[in-house]
């Protein structure tokens, strides 16, 4: 074997082509482990209690995974670049609530249509400060974002309100309301799949089309593999971190009023405080926290296990305070689990 | 033949440098330098460490503007060019960290660049997949590596580093480069793979591709062929067709000084036996069983692939050996951690000593007392530094490092003299036993020489020597004998002073299985 691999310089060039193996699978494709794990959840808590399987569960999974999927969806874009931001949720945080005082106080008739488009404008706003703040300070995202964390939130409570706004302008619960897939359950009961659900597949497809198809998608990667390097074959820095945290901040806009709509209730206070759980999805779906590598199914893998934990736990008698516990250990064992892999290279 | 070649294309010249000046602050980098490439050539730009080399590399390639001078890019003349312009002239640089983007995969790195280029840069357009693969299967084809999609799939991380030197390559020739120039393209190739690397730059001079060499090989220099220009101190020392040079003759042209390219080794090694392996087992290691005598210089060498990495990183403690017994000065010991190693009294000089041996951001000073710190300091943990930098000069001074200044970073030292640095910390403890991985690569002449008189120094001190190396002439001018290993076994011994490169090379191809019949 060994005379064959020093007398055949292709055969040591491409060690790829080795047999089909599980662990060559997992290296290539951890969000595998992400599947697995979240099939076996599934299984073990249908077996436990077959109230899991009913349409109406299902159905809160999808609906509670759409704002949590959104902002994976901009970590993620972000995290394949190399960088990381905490300001995700200040900004969805400062686009739900602006946009319902304005539309409250000032522009009451404004279509809902619109008002989304706003959110996601506005979020994109924000998300360029920090793009052109990591850019130009050079200082690395995390604190950037910690910085403009603080900053957005801090102006949104200053000097826009800090009201809870309990009712709504009509337009948005209405559409928080409005059905995609309606029927009635076996007990009588109404069931709705939203349809701001849709949202996230359509996002999540955008996504994907942006990183897999177009020329930035692969320079968000190249920057994240090694900017150094990355720049010096052209690729320009600036412009990669503008559209970056220009495309995260415009979902976290968009998550932020799907956010309000969906609770028919709009709280200055909620949202930050949960960054910490996406990115877990996020690194859950097989992205490295260092950068360069991740796919969106994975993210969106590694979100739907969260969402499953946080809401199953209940259904098979594990009480809510251990969700911390098991999803920690994931983290843990996923983690563990993907560095043996690669360190086994 | 390439004389002719030469005077035929004399008319169209593809890059002429004229008088080119370059100042850094107050450092003449460059004085004067005149230089026409002509298409369809090979060169092979030679000179020490600090001649000026890398600096004329990035004035073609456009990373820096020359102070003064013209240079003749088709005919037209600059006074200074930019990377876009360097590129679009078909200039491409493969540079000795290779610039590869890890996570992406082999077609990626060698074909997106053009698309890149194609769109003037901007980002928000589609890119098109099939002339990705297209671009890409014809530059690896012309690389001479392979095209089918599983390898076109590969991530770059996950290619041993000969073939990444190969992708490099294909990139530069991926956008019909007609100037390629190569950073120290051989410094971790293997000799096989030194073949297929010749091979592409003749498939590229038959396409009147130009390729400009930037070496410490001389070998290589010579089985290439083309012309040799020699730097020394910022000038051209000579120009002309490399085989009408000896190798004694460039050494010469390019330290100034005329170096003995004898054997090193005088001195014999005593009878008493200083270290005695007995069938060490580490990854890539099995049973291996040798020993060393006190004073003596033992050269082991092999393939990429062939344990002696391995083995060299076991001895020090920094892959720890599996099985075996090691006894050194008649005790037992185990090197469990490079600190135990050290414990024992063997020292450690690794192949990477950017990565794993030098603190580049701090002093000489500071590089050469690290591993007696402890010793210098009182009993209150206060380091005595007046003690450390006396005994931090006479190190230096030993090692005949070319500045007196102790407070220098290390990182800006040349590749030689930072080597100097990190054998003279070894000094500072008076190891029984010194491993050295790789000691001259990326090293130039004058270093070498240096390097090679230290360890011969050290042997005659009585101290024992393994030199880990896939430099022969090195092994067979310094050692006294010379393992060569295949598949983790010793597959030969040679008496160093008696085998020839061809004998051992023929060895490192020997698999353990055919020397066992």
């Amino acid at each position: 074997m060994s005379a064959s691999r020093t007398e055949d310089l292709h055969g040591a060039a491409a060690p790829a082509r080795a047999p089909f193996s599980l662990g060559e699978l997992v290296r290539r494709r951890p969000e595998s482990i992400t599947f697995a794990l979240l099939v076996a959840i599934c299984v073990i808590v249908a077996i436990a209690n077959p109230a899991f399987l009913q349409p109406s569960t299902l159905i809160d999974i999808g609906r509670a995974s759409v704002v949590m999927g959104l902002f994976a969806l901009g970590v993620f874009v972000i995290l394949a670049a190399g960088g990381i931001d905490v300001s995700f949720t200040a900004i969805a945080a400062f686009a739900m609530y602006s946009m319902t005082v304005l539309v409250q106080s000032y522009l009451p008739g404004l279509p809902i249509v619109v008002i989304i488009l706003m959110a996601t404008l506005g979020g994109a706003l924000l998300g360029i400060i920090n793009g052109l703040l990591v850019h130009h300070l050079k200082v690395p995202s995390l604190i950037v974002t910690i910085g403009t964390q603080y900053l957005f939130r801090g102006f949104l409570l200053s000097f826009i309100g800090t009201v809870w706004i309990m009712s709504l302008p009509p337009q948005m619960g209405a559409f928080g309301r409005m059905p995609l897939v309606q029927f009635e359950s076996a007990n009588g009961a109404l069931i709705t799949l939203p349809f701001y659900f849709l949202v996230l597949p359509v996002a999540a497809f955008v996504t994907w089309w942006i990183l897999n198809r177009t020329l930035m998608g692969r320079a968000i990667f190249a920057v994240g593999g090694n900017a150094d390097i990355a720049s010096r074959l052209g690729y320009s820095l600036r412009t990669v971190h503008v559209f970056l945290f220009g495309y995260a901040g415009a979902l976290a806009g968009l998550a932020g009023i799907i956010h309000v709509c969906a609770n028919r209730q709009a709280n200055p206070f909620d949202l930050v405080g949960t960054e910490i759980s996406v990115i877990a999805a996020v690194v859950l779906g097989g992205a490295r926290i260092t950068g360069g590598t991740g796919t969106v199914l994975g993210t969106l893998l590694g979100v739907l296990l969260i969402v499953v934990l946080n809401s199953v736990l209940v259904l098979v008698g594990i009480p809510s305070t251990w969700q911390r516990l098991v999803v920690g250990s994931f983290i843990l064992l996923a983690a563990a689990f993907f560095v043996t892999r690669q360190r086994k290279k | 033949m390439a004389a002719q070649a030469h005077s035929a294309k004399q008319s169209a010249s593809l890059l002429e440098l004229r008088n080119i000046q370059k100042w850094f602050g107050g450092v003449h980098a460059l004085r004067g330098i005149d230089l026409t490439l002509q298409p369809g050539e090979a060169y092979h730009l030679l000179g020490e460490n600090g001649c000026g080399k890398s600096t004329v590399i990035k004035i073609m390639s456009g990373a820096h503007a020359p102070t003064s001078g013209e240079i003749v890019l088709d005919g037209e003349t600059f006074s200074s060019l930019t990377p876009i312009q360097s590129l679009a002239a078909g200039i491409e640089t493969v540079y000795q960290d290779l610039s590869l983007l890890p996570n992406l995969t082999v077609a990626e790195n060698v074909a997106l660049s053009e698309q890149l280029v194609n769109a003037g840069g901007r980002l928000a357009l589609l890119f098109d997949r099939k002339r990705l693969k297209e671009t890409a299967e014809r530059a690896l084809a012309a690389a001479g590596l392979p095209t089918d999609r599983a390898f076109l799939n590969t991530i770059v991380s996950d290619l041993p580093l000969a073939s990444r030197q190969l992708v490099a390559i294909a990139r530069a020739i991926a956008t019909r480069a007609k100037l390629v120039i190569m950073d120290e393209p051989t410094t971790s190739l293997t000799r096989r793979e030194v073949d297929n690397l010749i091979r592409v730059v003749e498939r590229l001079r038959s396409e009147n591709v130009a390729v400009l060499f930037v070496t410490h090989k001389l070998d290589e220099c010579y089985r290439i062929g083309g012309y040799a220009v020699v730097f020394r101190d910022g000038q051209c020392v000579a120009q002309g067709p490399i085989e009408t040079y000896s190798k004694k003759e460039l050494a010469e042209l390019m330290t100034g000084r005329s170096i003995d390219a004898q054997r090193y080794r005088t001195g014999k090694p005593s009878d008493a036996e200083l270290l005695k392996v007995d069938r060490l087992v580490a990854e890539g290691v099995r049973e291996m069983s040798f020993s060393l005598k006190k004073g003596e210089i033992l050269g082991i060498t092999g393939l990429a692939d062939s344990g002696r990495n391995e083995l060299a990183m076991a001895l020090a403690g920094v892959a720890p050996a599996t099985g075996g017994v090691v006894t050194l000065d008649g005790k037992t010991v185990s090197m469990r951690s490079p600190a135990e190693a050290i414990a024992r009294g063997i020292g450690y000089v690794p192949e990477d000593r950017l990565a794993e041996g030098l603190f580049l951001d701090k002093s000489i000073f500071e590089n050469e007392i690290a591993l007696i710190v402890s010793r210098l300091a009182n009993s209150l943990g206060v380091v005595d530094r007046e003690e450390g930098r006396k005994i931090a000069a006479r190190l230096s001074e030993e090692m005949r490092l070319n500045t007196k200044d102790l407070n220098l970073p290390v990182g800006a030292l040349s590749g030689g003299n930072q080597q100097r640095v990190l054998i003279g910390r070894w000094l500072s403890i008076a190891p029984k036993l010194l491993v050295l991985h790789g000691p001259t690569v990326g090293v130039d002449v004058g270093s070498k020489d240096t390097i090679y008189r230290v360890i011969q120094a050290l042997a005659e001190a009585g101290m024992g020597l393994v030199i880990v190396s896939d430099d022969l002439p090195e092994l067979l001018q310094n050692a006294d004998r010379i393992l060569v290993m295949n598949n983790g076994r010793v597959v030969a011994e040679m008496d160093a002073g008696r085998a020839t490169e061809d004998e051992l090379y023929k060895a490192m191809l020997t698999t353990a299985t055919e020397s066992a019949q």
